[in-house]
């Protein structure tokens, strides 16, 4: 698929929590569109909804109304195995805690849905090998056999990344992938983050921190479950961050934030 | 000012233990469910038998049974009768010689003139014995205890027929005589302190004195006698039994019976289930407190940055603990409280039964102390473990607690840490794909948290043996392998000569019939000899069973059959006489003595547990005979053959000898049926509540990994699928762990139980039935964990996943 394409879209999406009283209306009919390639922030105030956005568009949640299509498939429509596997065999997650199995070692916590996906064999074989590699390149081979609780926080969020990369998905989404670790930690791993999405794979992150959100394309901003404004931000290089990071500020400012 | 701090200490716990109660509505439902069900048991059990205790004792006082008592059957010598009460004056109280009529049922038939209704009472496979009150004591009363004397033409039935015909006053009975129909009037019912047990295999009708004198001229019935002694205070019955049965010339032609024994059986036919319901709450009771410790350490582990929190601004652990402890003691004593109150009506539609049969027990202070008691134990247990739980807040650091959020100190952190580093290092998850990861992952989830998963196995384990142990026993007595522990071999046909004039001639008629019958083979005798011997409490008399004894016939627990010289005894009599394998024993028929060996001892049920065999081949003047035969052809019908025989020989007694265990043990198996009926329906329901529960708080925990594998790409199914596996992995190992145990140690169990009821019984082999408790029993367990997960991950499917992360 070409960059520019839409990849991920959503039409007239809402999520409605009936198990408060009264119902909590958290997204009001949002439409959304992802270019596939694109890397794309969502922002906003706590409890503005964001997490919800990012999990009614990825199949996690059942949405109350509207439809999500990925790649020109209906996602709503879809039965749960189906959901699922297309979250196993198109989409990539990593979380704000790592959320491992604490009794797999490091790289059998990545292998899994990279083993889930492969028939015996040959598939097998290449989804080990792809996990090796992918371990090596965002520089946590050496922890391979180590339990998760021997790592430190930087180290399994990279652990994460690879894991969500281990299938191959053309989307990956994170929700707020820094908000536990400090701003070094932090770095690396949006270090890996912008390098998984030169390689082409679209990314939809939501953040709170503007600084981890001038890595994206493009920023949207949701204020009480609806889409308030958007800001196009073009390729990240190095060399201008933090010109980018005091454009966001500004424009966030003015929206509130 | 105190007071009020105090105070406001107690109303804090209390919000705190309501808020708990509210938030985790699930598992405390599901606690105190298993709470109150303990307690139930507990209290009904333990009522029935104080109500039972009182209302066996309350007949005593009004129906003054003997203590000691010998049935006879056929001519008695009065005036020997006499010198053995002279001679044992001090000892005798009162004595009676009561003289019966037994009429067979098949001749004794009943109408209503009001309605015209009529039948018979051919079914009962009682004795009915008629017979006029007595002066002194052993009486039959009616249900206020009074003394019942019919007049001429009137007739007071058992209970029993009461029960079971519906016979009440108004109603006419006829017994066919051989002189034509005897009509009497029925006025009442009567109890019977001595024939009251649903075991006992006899029951007596009441007539006036001018009734019997025409029921014995008219002929038809077998006459029977029982001298009766009442002893005096102090004195012992098995002395005076041992005492009777050395003295010579007194009618021993029967079955003798202390008035111990009376209670004993009607302890356990009519209080079985009592006893039974009281093993159920044990097991329940050891169940909730598993429960308890799971839950208390889950929900310690679940506040632990509260608990941290607590201790750091300098609340004292014991307060701490309070706070918890309250909620737990609540629900004990609600438990107890609602437990207590179910009972009462339980125990009264229980006790309706055994008030009919015996008396109304008189309401004492230990009514209600036996109840409370009991109830009292169970609350101060459950209260006494949560504090032992709970004495783990006081191990809880502040630092791990609020830093790492974890119960355990660094030493044990770090122990953890190692296990799980080691545990990891040996998943080897890339073993498998596809859909094998899944099973993969149960398997290494069991392996890592099986310490977790415990409660599970444990409770199904005690549940497997809850439910299969009642089931054995039933399966067993009712095997027809058991008539081997009735001392009898396992033969198709089986004729009693006993208890009557001229069993030698009934003997040999009946044999020389079956001989000639084409349809039997392999008929065999066996002679009741009467000897006496030494035992602990004097001279005794011993009857022995004369005859060719085969192998396997018998249950010998220890030694082997018989030789020439050589004597087999009973359990009960090897304990009386004192002899073990290999003693001598000296033994008297009257005109020689001879001294026999002692080759084996066996288990036996029959005559209250007390016989011996010899070998070798008597055909005249023994007191009695027992034929066996076998079926030429054995799909034939013994009891058509039977019912033949019966009546060309109607005082032989011949039966098919599965009916002669069926009525030996009908009450007791049909009562242990109702056990292991409750213990099934118990059993299982627990089940599925504990597995719920488990789950419930399992699942509660297993949240984010269940989010993550959602992400990751699992469906809710196959999540499911995951908690399904392991659940039924740990079911499954639990009740194999449980089959295994009531096989074994259920097996010594039971022996030591039924050892120590002194029937006879002091080694039983379960006799189960595979099909029942090896196929259906663990399929039914494995479906309670089935429909635990089943209820518990209904809502999964439709959750939001993000939820859960
Ligand atoms: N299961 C639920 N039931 C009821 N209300 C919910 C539920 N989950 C979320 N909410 C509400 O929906 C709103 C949006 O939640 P969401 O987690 O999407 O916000 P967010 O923008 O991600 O906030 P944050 O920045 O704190 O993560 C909040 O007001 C929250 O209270
Ligand atoms: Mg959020």
């Amino acid at each position: 698929m070409s960059q520019g394409t839409v990849t991920l879209e959503s039409r007239e999406l809402s999520k409605t929590y009936y198990s408060t009283d009264p119902p909590t209306e958290v997204l009001l009919g949002i439409d959304l569109s992802v270019r596939a390639g694109e890397f794309l922030v969502i922002m906003g105030a706590s409890g503005s909804g964001k997490s919800t956005l990012l999990y009614s568009i990825s199949g996690m949640d059942k949405p109350t109304s509207g439809n999500v299509t990925l790649e020109g498939r209906e996602l709503t429509s879809l039965s749960d195995a189906e959901m699922s596997n297309v979250r196993l065999t198109r989409m990539g997650f990593v979380f704000q805690q790592p959320h491992f199995l604490r009794n797999l070692d490091v790289r059998d916590n990545i292998l899994l849905p990279a083993l889930k996906g492969a028939a015996k064999g040959k598939d097998k074989d290449a989804a080990i090998a792809r996990v090796d590699a992918l371990m090596e390149r965002f520089g946590i081979s050496h922890i391979k056999d180590h339990g998760i609780t021997q790592v430190s926080g930087g180290q399994l969020q990279r652990a994460s990344i690879c894991r969500a990369l281990a299938g191959e998905p053309s989307v990956l989404f994170a929700d707020e992938p820094t908000g536990a670790l400090n701003s070094s930690m932090s770095d690396e791993v949006m270090d890996a983050l912008t390098d998984v999405h030169r390689d082409g794979t679209t990314i939809v992150m939501v953040t709170h921190d503007p600084g981890v959100a001038a890595r994206g394309d493009r920023v949207i901003y949701l204020r009480d479950g609806a889409l308030v404004d958007a800001n196009e931000m073009g390729p990240w290089q190095p060399d201008t961050a933090q010109q980018r990071e005091d454009d966001l500020l500004t424009w966030l400012r003015e929206l509130g934030f | 000012m105190r007071s009020t701090t105090v105070k406001n200490g107690e109303r804090l716990y209390l919000r705190y233990a309501y808020n708990d109660l509210s938030r985790n509505k699930g598992v405390n439902a599901a606690l105190i469910v298993i709470l109150i069900l303990s307690a139930f048991l507990m209290a009904t059990g333990s009522m029935v038998i104080e109500r039972l205790a009182g209302s066996i004792s309350r007949l005593s006082e009004q129906g003054k049974p003997p203590d000691f008592l010998q049935m006879h059957l056929g001519d008695y010598d009065r005036a020997a009768l006499e010198r053995f009460a002279a001679d044992h004056e001090s000892e005798i109280a009162a004595w009676l010689v009561e003289e019966m009529l037994g009429f067979d049922s098949a001749s004794l038939t009943w109408e209503r003139p009001s309605t015209g209704e009529n039948g018979d009472l051919a079914a009962s496979r009682i004795d009915n014995l008629f017979v006029t009150q007595n002066a002194e004591f052993d009486f039959l009363v009616d249900w206020t205890g009074g003394v019942v004397r019919p007049a001429a033409g009137e007739v007071y039935v058992p209970v029993l027929y009461e029960q079971q015909y519906g016979l009440t006053a108004g109603d006419v009975l006829t017994i066919s005589t051989d002189a034509g129909p005897h009509r009497l009037e029925v006025r009442g019912s009567v109890k019977d302190a001595q024939m009251a047990a649903s075991l006992s295999p006899s029951s007596r009708f009441l007539i006036h004195p001018e009734d019997f004198e025409a029921l014995a001229r008219a002929g038809g019935a077998v006459p029977e006698i029982i001298a009766e002694y009442r002893l005096t205070a102090g004195s012992d019955a098995n002395a005076i039994q041992t005492a009777y049965e050395g003295a010579g010339g007194l009618p021993t032609n029967g079955q003798p019976v202390t008035g111990q024994q009376l209670r004993i059986i009607s302890m356990i036919s009519d209080g079985l289930v009592a006893f039974a319901l009281v093993f159920i709450s044990l097991v329940l009771v050891a169940i909730a407190l598993l429960n308890l410790r799971f839950v208390i350490s889950g929900s310690l582990e679940d506040e632990v940055h509260e608990i941290g929190a607590m201790k750091a601004i300098g609340i004292p652990d014991r307060a701490i603990s309070a706070l918890y402890l309250t909620k737990y003691s609540i629900l004990a004593l609600v438990a107890c409280v609602v437990g207590g109150l179910l009972a009462v009506v339980a125990a009264n539609a229980l006790t309706q039964s055994i008030e009919t049969s015996y008396a109304q027990a008189p309401v004492g202070i230990w009514t209600f102390l036996v109840p409370l008691i009991a109830l009292a134990a169970v609350y101060v247990i459950v209260v006494a473990i949560c504090r032992g739980v709970l004495g783990r807040v006081k191990k809880i650091e502040v630092v791990n607690a609020l830093v790492h959020g974890s119960t355990l100190d660094e030493k044990q952190t770090a122990r953890r840490a190692k296990r799980e580093a080691r545990w990891v290092r040996r998943t080897g998850l890339a073993s498998s794909s596809g859909a094998g990861v899944n099973r993969r992952l149960a398997l290494l989830d069991l392996r890592a948290e099986g310490r977790a998963w415990v409660l599970v196995p444990v409770v199904f384990g005690l549940t497997a043996v809850l439910i299969t142990l009642p089931a054995n026993l039933v399966s067993t007595f009712e095997s027809p392998q058991f008539v081997t522990y009735l001392g009898a071999p396992e033969r198709d046909l089986r004729a009693d000569v006993q208890f009557q004039q001229g069993v030698d001639d009934v003997k040999d008629r009946l044999v020389a019939a079956m001989a000639d019958d084409d349809r039997l083979t392999d008929v065999q005798t066996y002679a009741y000899v009467d000897y006496s011997a030494d035992s602990a409490d004097g001279r005794a008399r011993l009857r022995v069973e004369v005859g060719n004894h085969v192998d396997g016939a018998i249950r010998f627990s220890q030694g082997g059959l018989p030789q020439d010289g050589q004597i087999a005894l009973s359990i009960l009599n090897a304990e009386k006489y004192q002899v073990g394998v290999g003693d001598d024993l000296t033994i008297d028929d009257g005109d020689e003595s001879i001294t026999v060996q002692v080759s084996g001892i066996y288990q036996d049920l029959t005559a209250g547990g007390q016989t011996a065999k010899m070998p070798g081949e008597v055909t005249e003047g023994a007191s009695a005979y027992t034929v066996f035969a076998d079926l030429a052809d054995d799909g034939a019908d013994p009891a058509g053959i039977a019912d033949e025989y019966g009546e060309q020989f109607p005082t032989a007694g011949v039966k098919p000898t599965q009916e002669y265990a069926r009525e030996t043990l009908g009450v007791l198996i049909d009562s242990m049926r109702g056990a292991a009926w409750i213990a099934l329906v118990f059993g299982l329901g627990v089940a599925v509540l504990i597995t719920s529960l488990f789950l419930k708080l399992r699942l509660t925990r297993d949240r984010p990994k269940m989010g993550v594998l959602s992400a990751i790409g699992f469906s809710a199914n196959e999540i499911v699928g995951q908690v399904r596996t392991k659940t039924l992995l740990v079911v499954a190992a639990g009740t194999v762990v449980g089959l295994v145990f009531a096989a074994t140690a259920g097996q010594s169990l039971a022996s030591a139980a039924l050892a120590a009821a002194q029937l006879g019984i002091t080694d039983l082999t379960f006799i189960p039935n595979p099909w029942l408790v090896y196929v259906l029993y663990p399929l039914l367990l494995l479906g309670a964990g089935h429909l635990g997960v089943a209820l518990l991950t209904a809502g999964i499917r439709r959750a939001d996943k993000s939820q859960w992360l």
